[in-house]
Formats: C-alpha cells, structure tokens, sequence
C-alpha cells in the first residue's frame, strides 16, 4: 500500500518547541490516579483540519492552510472537539494521553478526565509529527485512539496504527469520505461509549483522496487501508460512491435538470452545491459549474462561480429571494458538513429550510436510509432534521429522513 | 425443466389438492369457450363468501396486478400518488409510467415504520395512496386500522391495500370497505392459495371504485375460473399450509439467526435477510437457489427469500453455510 504525509500541518500556538517529559514518578502517579481498570485511550487532534472548507479551498494539505488563514479561515476542530469530548458518557471510565496544545491538550483540560501529556511538538507540526506522537502513545500502552481530523489525518493515523488498535475517527475535515469516520462528533462519543461497554470490531476504509486532484474540480480516491473501528454500524458514515455515469444515470440526472430548470424562479437567487447532478442543472441553462464547489445563478445568469462563505453570504445580502440546491453524497447521504463546507451554519440558516431543494437520482437516494447533516452547528443540525423530499425525477419525489 | 430451487417469488411451495387441479384440467377441455358469466358470478359469490363481504363489492381478474394498474389508470390523472419505498416492483414501475406525480417514502431499518406525521402531511391533498400491507419486502405490517381510518376521513383521498399475504399475517381492512367508499382491498389467490400459475386476483372495492369499474369486463382463463371455484368451496386446505409455511418461517429465520445474519420478523411467507457477504443472491444462483437481490432498488445488502418446503429450506441453509465458509476464509464479514 502506497504510504504518504498529507494530512495534519499546521502551527502549535502555545510555544516555539513544547517538550512535556513525563517522568517515571508522575506517569506511577497517572497510573494510580486513573486506576488500572480504566481504559488507557489516546487522543490526537489535526488542529487545521477543515479550515479550507469555508473558504472553499477544498482541504487544508499542504501549504494550503496558509491561504486558508490568508482568506480568513477560522479553526472548526475546537468545536467539532468539544462537542465530541462532551458528550462521552463513559468519561469516569477512561483517562486519556493526549498531545500537547492544541494537538489535545488544550480541550481536554477543560474537562473532567483523567490525562497525561506525552510527546513534543514543534510551533509548526507536521504530518510527521502527528505519526511521531501517536507512535509514542503506542509505546505507552494505549488501548484505543480518538483522533480528530479529516481524510489526511486518516491516512496518517493509518501509517502510525495500522491494525494494531482500533480507532475512533471524529469527522472534522473538508474531505471526509473515508468510512472509518463517525457520522458525527456526538456519534464518535457514541462509539467511545460502545467500545467501553465492550463491543466488536470491524475494519473501515481509509481513502487517499487527491486534494491537488479535488481543489481542480476533479474527486480522484483511492483505497489507502483499513482501519479497525468499533462495530456500531449506525454511527459509522458510509463511504462516498462514485458518481454513475451510465446511460440511465445521466438521462436521470437530465430529467431532473429539466424539471428543476423548467420550476425555476427568474426573480430567486439559486445556490448550487457540487455534484454532478447539480452540473446537469447548469448545463441544461447552458451555463459552466464548478463540479467541487458552490456557484450562483440569477436570472439564468451565473453570478457566482466557486464561492467561498464570504462571497455566499455577500450573495444573500444583495438577493431578495434565494434557494439553495443539493444533492447528498452517494452512499452516505450527507447533504450538509460533507464536501461542501461553503454551506456553513449561517449560510443554511440565512437561506432557510424551506428553501432547500434536494435532488439526486432514483437509484443513489434509493439506496440511502437516510439523509445526514454534521454542520458543526448542533442547532442547526437540529432544525434540519426530520423529513424532507428529494427530487428523484420529473413527476417523482421521495420522502427521506434527515439525521444529524 | 429447470430443476432450481425457486425462493425468489413469494410462492406457497405446496401443489394444491387434487381435487383443485382436477378442477383446472376440466376447465382445459372448454378451452374453445368464453368462460361462462353464470360461473364467474359463482366465483364472485365465492369470494365475497370467503372475505365476508357483500357480492357487489367483488370485482375478478386475471391477476392483482392487472387491478392495480386499472386502478393507476383510472385514479392518478390529477392526483399525487404515494407509495412507500421498496413496494411491489410491477406497481411502482405502472405508476412511474401513468402518474401525474409520484410520492414515495423510504422505509428505513431496522423497524421500517410509516410514519403517521407523513402519511398526514401527504394525505392532505387530493391522493391515491397505494400499500402493500403486509409490505413486500419487509414482511411487515405498515398501517393499522387506526392508521386507515384518519386517511380515510379525507374524502379526497382513495385507499387501495394490496393484501397479498392477507392469509399469512391475518390483518385485513375488507370489513371496512362497506363504511368507507374511498377504501379498496386488493387480493389474490396466487399465495395461500397455491394458484400463482391460474393468476387470480379480486378487489373488494369502495363505491368511488365500483362506479369506476362499472364497465370493466372480466374474462378469466377456463382452467383458472375452475380450479378457483374448486378451491373456493372449501379452502379449508390452504390453513394447513399455512401453518406449515409459518412453522418454516420461523425455523429458517432461527437458523440464519444462528449463522449470523439479521432476519427481520415477517408475517408473509417470505423473509428479509441483512447481509454484507457481497453477491450472495448471485452465488445462490450458481448453486441453483434462486432468491431476490433488493438491492437493485433498494437499500444495499439485502435479500428477500420466499419459504419453501422443509427440503428445500435446508438445501437453502446448508448452502448458505458453505458460501459464508467461502467467504470467511477469504476474510469478508456477514
């Protein structure tokens, strides 16, 4: 298997180079304090890992997180970290290692846990170092490890770990298509609880999406490797399907274009999110779309092409009247907090819910239980969930169920 | 003749008595007549006999699935229609074709209920609501009495429940059909019955449906109309059956339980199997086993498969095992 650093740079905030030595007196002291029942679980989080998505850069690998800051990208891991470190319910069974900084440390003291520092981190960390850390956190005898992140961090986390202990992925990146990722923050709490309980184990994807690839309008993966996850089926995300490009597929994807076209309002602000049903729309008005990103149409004119956030909000600002189309990700069904990270919490809540137009073909909605939103915004979450209908045809709809 | 193993079409594994085919051999020596109004009029009475309705309520045909689509014809221009997602095949496709507009509802797992907020939410407006009830693949019933009811206070609204497995899971809505005029039952003799190949099916129909199919003409195939009236007369034979096909059911269900996958409970005569073993369905069917793969228009990873004979139930099972074996030494999970 083809093993590279992607995921995971960024800067350390806390000290030009933090060296946290743990003595032999104090990890004695850690032991006792946290009783040997407990289970010894390592935490490591990609502090830049979903900073493009807003600003619609599609990633943060490499030194693309520069630009993100450059553009005013703001860290989304503390939330998304938060969220999930408050919602474990086992907390009194566990103590955890963690990284330093932000890396770790820095939200889990904020908390109620047993924990221990261990490694060192430069003020700009690597891919590098985040593989050092968590091989460290082996030496050290950890059962599980929690680590926060996207598909890059995945991949990291998976040339460290291997099959040797299982993890829990808690989705936090711009890509997050791999299925070894919890469908949310709150489910990768759950699936702390499970394997605390005592659960069986399975094996989930890691994908190796090409950010170069992605960031030029094109979603090129690969199988990277196998993660060993806790078996809770429900809380894991499906991994993403690629799109179908045969003959029904497309005369599918061109009926809906033509009755979303036909249906659509000259006077309304339309915001079209990725996918490939959504470029049938452009094409059937004849205009250009940005396959991975958002883009605008007013009048049947484009007004917005690979928006970011800030450009979608000055959007809504200027249009009266405005509607939002999606299509969910085949095979899990994200229809917000996955690959289209532009559609931040204010954006959906500015555009409302009942302006929200779900398309996507007969065969990829039949195959999904459900629809799932992670915004990052739990209320927003909240106030999208329950049913929704998606258009699956000219005179066709389907009624799904949203979960968050 | 193929000598497969046929678990794929809901069909009761068990011939009908003797006097039941001879009946449909008799019917083969008219075969250069129409059949006869005075015998379908027999049949008719028959069955309202049977669903303890009145006779006016009956309306024959060569299959329920033929009613089903008169029914789409006539009904969708000008109204929704809603269906629940995955439904019989044949009605889905028929409404796709004819309907001004189609509605339907993904049941998900494990316990794919209807949800009553929906159901009230679409029934609002001027609709034919179609259920299969038990529902086919789920085995499950979807909508109670109660259910029913509140849909049919809206007049605007028409009902049709196909009660294809009626005879298996017990629940029918027919005695409701007389107070409702929006409600119609669609039924079929190709189950319980054991007549799949003789394609009978009959509706107990509402009075908005009756005026309807005022003109609708039944000619039903002579050995067909014969051998249901043979079975009409005294069907006492199919609660044999159905005890054994249920007493299968639940045999079959346990067993794949033990191996390991998860079975839905079922009140039909066929079950719904999770599976994460890829192309079981096709690997049946290498070995001569045929089931049905929903996962062409539904959720992926599962199969539906009807209850056979006793034989043929191990034959399934112990196939089963040794594709799991195959897998499991090629390491993919159930």
């Amino acid at each position: 298997m083809k093993k590279k650093s992607t995921g995971g740079h960024g800067f350390n905030e806390n000290t030009d180079v933090k060296f946290i030595l743990i003595s032999k007196k104090e990890d004695r002291e850690f032991n006792l304090r946290r009783g040997y029942s407990m289970k010894k679980i390592g935490l490591i989080v990609n502090p830049i890992a979903g900073m493009g998505g807003s600003v619609g850069l599609k990633g943060t690998d490499g030194e693309i997180y520069k630009k993100a800051l450059k553009l005013g990208a703001k860290a989304v891991t503390p939330r998304k970290t938060k969220e999930f470190l408050s919602h474990i319910k086992s907390r009194k069974e566990i103590s955890l290692v963690v990284a330093p900084g932000k890396m770790g440390e820095t939200y889990v003291k904020k908390f109620n846990i047993i924990f221990k520092l261990i490694g060192q981190m430069p003020k700009e960390t690597s891919a590098e170092d985040t593989k050092r850390v968590i091989g460290e956190m082996l030496n050290d005898g950890i059962e599980l490890l929690i680590f926060v992140g996207g598909d890059g961090t995945a991949r990291d986390v998976y040339d460290a770990v291997d099959s040797r202990i299982p993890v829990v992925a808690v989705p936090s990146g711009v890509k997050i298509f791999s299925s070894v990722f919890a469908v949310s923050a709150r489910a990768a709490a759950e699936m702390v609880d499970a394997f605390i309980e005592g659960t069986d184990l399975t094996e989930e994807e890691v994908l190796d999406i090409d950010e170069d690839a992605f960031r030029d309008n094109r979603l090129a993966s690969k199988l990277y490797g196998y993660l060993t996850v806790p078996n809770v089926k429900k809380l894991l995300q499906a991994g993403k399907e690629a799109s179908s490009i045969d003959k029904s597929s497309v005369n599918s994807k061109n009926e809906i274009a033509r009755y979303i076209v036909k249906h659509m309002d000259k006077e309304t602000l339309y915001l079209l999110g990725p996918g490939t049903t959504l470029k049938a729309i452009t094409n059937d008005v004849g205009l250009p779309k940005t396959l991975l990103g958002v883009d605008a149409i007013y009048d049947n004119r484009l007004v917005g092409i690979d928006l970011n956030e800030k450009s979608i909000l000055k959007l809504l600002k200027k249009y009266k009247s405005k509607k939002m189309i999606v299509t969910p990700i085949g095979g899990n069904g994200f229809i917000f907090g996955r690959g289209s990270k532009q559609f931040t919490p204010e954006v959906i809540r500015i555009v409302g819910r009942e302006n929200i137009i779900i398309v996507g073909t007969y065969d990829k909605i039949s195959k999904l239980d459900c629809l799932r939103v992670d915004t990052g915004d739990y209320e927003i979450d909240k106030l999208l969930s329950g049913h929704i209908k998606v258009v699956v045809g000219k005179k066709e709809e389907m009624v799904m169920e949203v979960r968050c | 003749m193929l000598n497969e193993i046929k678990l794929n079409m809901n069909e009761m594994p068990y011939p009908p008595p003797k006097g039941v085919i001879e009946a449909a051999q008799k019917g083969l020596s008219n075969l250069n007549r129409y059949t006869n109004p005075k015998e379908l009029e027999l049949l008719r009475e028959l069955l309202a006999d049977y669903s303890d309705v009145s006779k006016k309520h009956i309306i024959l045909s060569a299959g329920s699935d033929f009613l089903l689509r008169e029914i789409i014809h006539v009904f969708s221009r000008g109204r929704k229609v809603i269906m629940v997602n995955p439904s019989f095949f044949p009605t889905v496709q028929c409404t796709k074709e004819f309907a001004t507009k189609l509605i339907k509802i993904q049941l998900r797992p494990s316990e794919f209920n209807l949800d009553a907020d929906i159901i009230t939410s679409e029934t609002s407006e001027p609709s034919l609501m179609i259920v299969d009830n038990p529902n086919n693949p789920t085995g499950k019933i979807l909508i109670d009495r109660g259910m029913a009811e509140a849909i049919l206070e809206n007049k605007d609204v028409l009902l049709v429940v196909d009660e294809a497995y009626y005879e298996f899971s017990g629940a029918t809505f027919a005695d409701m059909v007389e107070k409702h005029p929006n409600l119609s039952v669609v039924r079929t003799l190709d189950k319980a019955f054991g007549l799949a190949g003789a394609r009978i099916g009959y509706l107990i129909a509402g009075k908005n449906f009756l005026d309807a199919f005022s003109t609708f003409v039944t000619f039903l195939p002579q050995s067909s109309l014969y051998a249901a009236i043979e079975a009409m007369r005294d069907p006492s034979y199919i609660k044999k059956n159905i005890e054994l096909v249920i007493k299968e059911r639940e045999r079959v269900s346990k067993e794949l339980e033990k191996i390991g996958f998860q079975v839905y409970p079922s009140t039909t005569n066929f079950l719904l199997i999770k599976t994460n073993m890829p192309d079981v369905a096709r690997e049946l069917k290498d070995r001569g086993i045929l089931v049905f793969d929903i996962s062409n228009q539904w959720l992926p990873g599962y199969i539906r498969a009807s209850i056979g004979t006793s034989k043929e139930n191990n034959i399934f099972l112990s196939n089963i095992r040794e594709i799991l074996k195959v897998h499991t030494q090629r390491g993919s999970k159930l």
